[in-house]
Order: structure tokens, then C-alpha cells, then sequence
């Protein structure tokens, strides 16, 4: 348990606040002074005089959901396409499939979501849409390149020999064995989705410029950086806790399913 | 014996979760001389000879002391005082060399960590006795052969001045003439002083090499001494071949193959224009140098290997060229048995349970129906199920062969192709496993075609032998088995 530890210390704080910050976080105060430290704001105020804490803790929720659900659902559109794609062994099907993606690819995700906004105008299941869409391309292409390898090992081909089912070679045996490079991969998704969401709020789509927002704060916030640090410094580092402490997890849960293999 | 002891182990006990693995095992490795251990698969050779190298299972309770091994759970550095350095080379020796880099990266890197030069990567080369240096030197180890690998491991074990080697089974799988060569290596490297742990099945080996005998049995010490002593009669008998009369006679014909011609992806054939028939309860053996082709002809009667021209027909009836094509019928009718059984089983599930989700998928069985199938086979193989219910992980080499070729069986197929099944094990399983096949194939007209170098097996099983010869069929048995099935000369695995 003790390998798990510091991995679920470094998430259990933004969480927390992601989850229950809204519900503590009070009436808003007068506006003061952009970018001041005390008077009353024990971590300063922000770009537009807010108090830093309160919009840390009303922050959180939105980039969470919308980040998570975002990485959710690229993988459940990009897992099923690559390995389809990866166990079919018929190249001209193999390239319907991925060649398509690669167009995609080609138009950097900012602009396809900026498009898609400005046209549509999404609320945050929208946002959360748009960018999870936006990373089936890169999702499929790394699970793709894993699930090739791990396709052509004896073990798939003795399950096609027994009769196995599409479904269980594909879930049961090619998507373990290549569980810990997606684990790694979503880690860093769910980061990308993060500042994805920022980067578009701070064009002013999305998310508004002045949300309360953790990603929209670092990017709104910096100018004032060396003025007041706490409005990029704290909700920077609980996006860091947030990653971090999800790809130790992985890496310590994937660890124990892996210990096993070590010694013959 | 008073030569002094490079390592000793002493009343050596390994013990996991409450299952002992090794109960008790003492034995000694001398400078010059050779230490066999060796005994059935599951035994407790492969835990015995890790002990000198300081590893053990994860979570072992260690009993008994190995003086002068290596230390510490492989740690690496210089060994402590009064011990020596320890070189292993595992029975895959793919798995132990850096897949990323080329040869001679890898063998410069280690001379300089151990404070050699360019000069200690030669001389380690010529003591492991590898042709072609500078043509190893550049490639990747996955560009080498079986037994170049096993060279450059040897290789990398002499750089770092091990004075005593850890062989795990160097023989096994090989070619009669190879394996000579590979034991004749190993002798001249003992005669300059390293003092060798050879583990193996290989019992004309071990009667060449051996000094010092220890035999396990379920990870105790049952005899020890010098191989005339401990081993069997020098030449203990291949497995009677049932005689023909008393058979049923060949049924019709169930497999035919013609025009058979494989390429590779680069385009290269691997085989040419190859035909043969295989009648109901016959058993065709196909022998041959490594490298000939043939687990190319068996992986495309099995549908593994669909780049190929030609046709192979069932009963008269096209098969289709890739597994992915052939229905449950098609799939039961010719089953495949892979040489390294470890890497066809998933490694997260019970190996009971992979054997008897064949006879589910492809027979209809109840999942309760098919596991009691499954357990009885594994049974009259020589399995416990107890240890079938186990992950592969805990089942030794030998153990999953058995399992592969149970896994290939319950689905009663009509067509049986078996690579290489018999390396890895020991002579009892070994003859067990060869009975259990001729019964099968009496009983139920079961087609064999046996791929083999294990000439004694060809000999028990075979109706007739068919070498191949890059990528050819050459009819009839070849010189050399011919000369091998003498008494002289039998390989026992």
C-alpha cells in the first residue's frame, strides 16, 4: 500500500478542491487591487483584483470534468479504431481506417477546436467533445504502433488458433499487454486536454477569458507574475499534482499486475 | 577431491508462498570441472543454479548459505571477498541481450565497465569460440542465429572474468552435430579452469562433460556422484516404437499439400514447390538443419503463415490460407503446437483455463465441461492439474509443453502439427508424452506430422521421415538420421 501512497497524496489535494471547492467557497468579496498580496487575500488577488483563493477553489471543477471526460472519450473512440486496425493483417483495411486520421493529424488540434467553437459555440460537454475528438488521431496512432507488436506474438496467435473471439484477443489479451504504454500515454492526454481547454479559453473560447478556471488562471495570470506568483503558482502546481499523481498510480497499480512476469 | 571450491552451496532451501521450490540442495563448483544438476522439468535446477548468481523468486524465504556466489539479489558490482564472479547463460539467450544495441556496442560497453579494451572483447570472442567476428560485431541480436546468441552471452560472461559459468540447457533443441559442437565448446572452456554449473535434459551431454552429477527430484537431491554412477546405463533405450503390425492401417487420405511455395514479407521463398500427403493414423516426420523451413511448412498448414502459394486441402476441401479465415471447423481440424510453449499462454491467466477455453471455443463445451476435460488430459500427459491451475509463471518449460500440446488436443483435432515438442523435457515425460501421442493416433485415426531433431522421438513415432533441405522436400530420411538412429549415436533429449 505504501507505493500507492504518494501518488494518491499528490491527487487527493486537487481533487478535493476540484470536488468540494465550490461548496466552501462563499459569497464573492469586493474586488480590490489587481495582483496585491494580503489585505485580506491570504494567497493575493488575480488579474482582474478576485480573491486568488476563492477562484482556486471554484476553479477546479470544470477543468476536471471537462479534461477527464475529454481523455475518456478519445480513448473510447481511438482504443476500439486501433486495434481494429492493428489485428485486421489486411493492409488496404488497416489504411481505410488510420489513413483518414492522418488528415486529421495534419491540422493542429487549436485550430480544429477554435473552428469548431467559434461555429458552434459548445457549453463545457461540448468543450469536453470537441477535445477528446481532437485527440482520437495521436490516441489511435500510439496505441496503434503498441498493438501491431503486440498482435504478432505467439500468444495471439495461439488464441486464433483456439477459436478466441475478436473482442476477447483484442480487450483481454492485446490491450493488457500494451497497458502500460497507454497508461503512460494518458497520463500525458489528460495534461494536453488540461492546457488544450486553456488555450482556447484564453482565445476566448470555451471556457470565459475571466472563468474560474485553474488552466484559464496560470494563462490570465501570468503577466503579473512577479508582482504575485500564488495566481499562476498554486493552481500550476495542482494541475501537476492532478497528472503526476495519476501516472504514479498507473505506473504503481500496472507494477503490481506486472510483478509476477519477472521471475520465471 | 581436494581441489578447491569456487562456490559452494550448502543445504540450500527456497521457498515461496508456502510452496518449496528448492528443499535442501548442497553441491559444489570446482575450478576445471563440470557440476551437472539435473532432474525433471519443475524440479528446481533453474532456482538451484540462480541461487549462484544471488537471484531468487520474488518474495523466496531462503534457507542454507552460497558461499563464494554472487551477491545480494543481483546486485551489480565486484563480489565480495573470497568470492567469485559467476556467468550465466539462460536457455533463451535472446532474452538477455539489449535488443537496442548492436553486438559489438554492447560487448565494448562491458569490457570497459570491467576495465578491458578493445583487445578483452577479442580474446573473448576467440575463448567462445565465434566465427565471423566482425559480421557479429555489426548486427543486432535479433540478426543472429540461436546459437551465435548463445556465443555472444558466453561472450559477455567472459568479459566480465566469471570463473564460473551457469549453462542452462545449451543443448537443448539442437541438432545432434550442433549440440556436439556446443558441448565441445564448453569442455575446451573448462580445461583453461572455469569451473561450469551445466543444467540440462540432455543426458549424452552431461555424460560427456560431467564430473559431478547431482539429480533433483522435486527440488530434493536423490543421488549425486559421477555420471556412471548416478545416470542410467549409457544407452538406455529409445522409447520402443510400437510396431506397425497390431496398428490399425492408415485411413484415407486427410491432409494433402501441393505446390506449396512460402515467401517472407521481403519477398524472399522460404520454401519451394513442396507437396505431401498425411493419411488418417499415420505420423510423418520431417527433419532437418535449423533454418531449413521446417516451421514455415507447419505454420502454413496452420493457416500461420498466409504468404504462401499452392494448395493444402483436408479431405479434399481447400483450407483457407490464413487461420483468420478458416471457421471452427477448419480451426479443429488442423491444430499447431508451438516449440517455446511459455510464449503462447497469456501470462494473467490460469493455464487450466487457457487449455480448457480451447475445447470451449471450438468444441461447444460448457466451461465446466471443458476444464474437466482439460484436467484429465493434462493428467495422462503428466500434469497436475493442481499446478495447471497455476499462471504460466509458475510452471517450468517442460510443464507448459505439455500444457501447449494438451491446449492443441482437447480439441480433438484431426490434424495434429507438433514443432519441437520434446526439447525441454526429461526422458520419463518425454516417452510419456510420445506414448500419449501413438495412442492418439491409433485410437483416433489422429494425422501427426512431427517436426523434430529428436531422432530417438522420430524413431518411436514416425510411420515414415521426410528431411528438408532449404526449403525442399528431400524424400526419405537423410544420412545423417540414419547414422543417428544407431546405437551409438542416439540423442536422448
Amino acid at each position: 500500500m505504501r507505493k500507492y501512497a504518494f501518488g494518491t497524496a499528490l491527487i487527493a489535494v486537487p481533487l478535493l478542491i476540484a470536488l468540494a471547492g465550490p461548496l466552501v467557497a462563499g459569497e464573492p468579496g469586493p474586488r480590490a487591487v489587481s495582483f496585491t498580496a494580503g489585505g485580506g487575500h491570504w494567497l493575493g488577488t488575480d488579474f482582474t483584483g478576485r480573491d486568488v483563493w476563492r477562484q482556486v477553489l471554484l476553479g477546479g471543477r470544470s477543468v476536471v470534468l471537462v479534461a477527464i471526460a475529454a481523455t475518456v472519450l478519445a480513448y473510447a473512440l481511438a482504443l476500439p479504431l486501433a486495434l481494429a486496425a492493428a489485428l485486421t493483417g489486411r493492409a488496404w483495411w488497416e489504411e481505410v481506417l488510420l489513413r483518414p486520421l492522418d488528415v486529421l493529424i495534419a491540422v493542429p488540434s487549436l485550430l480544429l477546436v477554435l473552428l469548431v467553437a467559434t461555429a458552434l459555440e459548445p457549453g463545457p460537454g461540448g468543450l469536453a467533445l470537441l477535445v477528446g475528438v481532437a485527440a482520437v488521431p495521436d490516441v489511435a496512432r500510439v496505441v496503434h504502433a503498441a498493438a501491431v507488436e503486440a498482435a504478432a506474438r505467439p500468444v495471439v496467435e495461439a488464441l486464433r488458433l483456439h477459436g478466441e473471439s475478436w473482442w476477447r484477443i483484442a480487450f483481454d489479451q492485446v490491450t493488457r499487454t500494451i497497458r502500460r504504454t497507454v497508461a503512460a500515454d494518458a497520463g500525458t492526454r489528460l495534461v494536453g486536454a488540461l492546457y488544450l481547454v486553456a488555450t482556447a479559453a484564453f482565445l476566448g473560447v470555451g471556457v470565459q477569458p475571466d472563468a474560474a478556471d485553474w488552466a484559464v488562471m496560470v494563462d490570465r495570470n501570468r503577466p503579473g507574475l512577479f508582482l504575485q506568483p500564488w495566481a499562476v503558482v498554486v493552481p500550476a502546481l495542482l494541475v501537476a499534482g492532478l497528472s503526476t499523481g495519476t501516472n504514479l498510480l498507473f505506473d504503481a497499480a500496472l507494477h503490481r499486475a506486472g510483478g509476477k512476469e519477472v521471475r520465471r | 577431491m581436494t581441489e578447491p571450491e569456487l562456490v559452494r552451496v550448502d543445504r540450500l532451501g527456497v521457498a515461496v508462498g508456502g510452496r518449496t521450490l528448492v528443499d535442501g540442495v548442497s553441491l559444489r563448483v570446482r575450478p576445471g570441472r563440470v557440476t551437472a544438476l539435473v532432474g525433471p522439468s519443475g524440479s528446481g535446477k533453474t532456482t538451484t543454479a540462480l541461487a549462484l548468481l544471488g537471484v531468487y523468486p520474488d518474495g523466496a524465504r531462503v534457507t542454507g548459505t552460497v558461499t563464494g556466489g554472487m551477491p545480494g539479489t543481483g546486485r551489480p558490482g565486484a563480489p565480495g571477498p573470497g568470492a567469485v564472479r559467476v556467468g550465466h547463460v539462460p536457455q533463451h539467450p535472446a532474452t538477455v541481450l539489449n535488443p537496442a544495441r548492436r553486438v559489438g556496442v554492447l560487448l565494448r560497453d562491458l569490457a570497459r565497465v570491467h576495465g578491458g579494451g578493445p583487445e578483452a572483447v577479442r580474446r573473448a570472442l576467440k575463448d567462445a569460440e565465434l566465427t565471423d567476428v566482425e559480421g557479429v560485431l555489426s548486427r543486432y541480436p535479433h540478426q543472429l542465429s540461436g546459437g551465435q546468441q548463445q556465443r555472444v552471452v558466453l561472450a559477455q560472461a567472459l568479459l566480465t572474468g566469471a570463473r564460473v559459468i551457469v549453462a542452462d540447457e545449451p543443448t537443448t533443441g539442437q541438432d545432434p552435430g550442433t549440440a556436439a559442437r556446443v558441448a565441445a565448446l564448453f569442455g575446451r572452456l573448462v580445461a583453461r579452469g572455469t569451473g561450469l554449473l551445466l543444467l540440462s535434459h540432455d543426458l549424452r551431454t552431461v555424460r560427456e562433460l560431467a564430473d559431478e552429477v547431482v539429480v533433483l527430484e522435486a527440488g530434493r537431491t536423490v543421488r549425486t556422484g559421477p555420471p556412471a554412477d548416478v545416470l542410467p546405463a549409457a544407452e538406455e533405450p529409445a522409447p520402443s516404437a510400437p510396431s506397425r503390425s497390431g496398428r490399425p492401417e492408415p485411413g484415407p487420405v486427410r491432409l494433402s499439400v501441393t505446390g506449396l511455395t512460402a515467401r517472407h514479407p521481403g519477398g524472399a521463398a522460404v520454401l519451394h514447390d513442396v507437396g505431401l500427403t498425411l493419411r488418417a493414423g499415420e505420423c510423418l516426420a520431417l527433419v532437418g538443419r535449423s533454418g531449413s523451413g521446417k516451421t514455415t511448412l507447419g505454420r502454413c498448414l496452420a493457416g500461420l503463415h498466409p504468404r504462401h502459394d499452392g494448395s493444402v486441402r483436408l479431405d479434399g476441401e481447400p483450407l483457407p490460407r490464413s487461420v483468420r479465415r478458416r471457421g471452427r471447423r477448419g480451426l479443429s481440424a488442423v491444430q499447431y503446437v508451438f516449440q517455446d510453449a511459455r510464449s503462447t499462454f497469456a501470462d494473467h491467466r490460469p493455464v487450466l483455463d487457457q487449455v480448457a477455453r480451447a475445447a470451449v471455443r471450438l468444441r461447444g463445451r460448457s466451461p465446466s465441461e471443458a476444464a474437466d476435460e482439460a484436467r484429465t488430459l493434462l493428467a495422462a500427459l503428466g500434469l497436475d492439474p493442481a499446478k495447471a491451475s497455476r499462471p504460466p509463471a509458475g510452471l517450468s518449460g517442460g510443464e507448459l509443453q505439455r500444457a501447449a500440446l494438451a491446449r492443441a488436443l482437447v480439441v480433438d483435432p484431426a490434424v495434429l502439427v507438433c514443432d519441437e515438442i520434446t526439447s525441454g523435457l526429461d526422458t520419463d515425460t518425454r516417452t510419456a508424452i510420445l506414448a500419449r501421442l501413438a495412442e492418439r493416433r491409433d485410437r483416433t485415426g489422429l494425422a501427426l506430422l512431427f517436426i523434430s531433431h529428436d531422432l530417438a522421438a522420430v524413431g518411436a513415432l514416425a510411420d515414415a521421415v521426410v528431411t528438408m533441405a532449404e526449403g525442399r522436400l528431400v524424400t526419405g530420411p537423410p544420412a545423417r538420421a540414419t547414422e543417428c538412429q544407431t546405437p551409438g549415436l542416439t540423442s536422448p533429449a
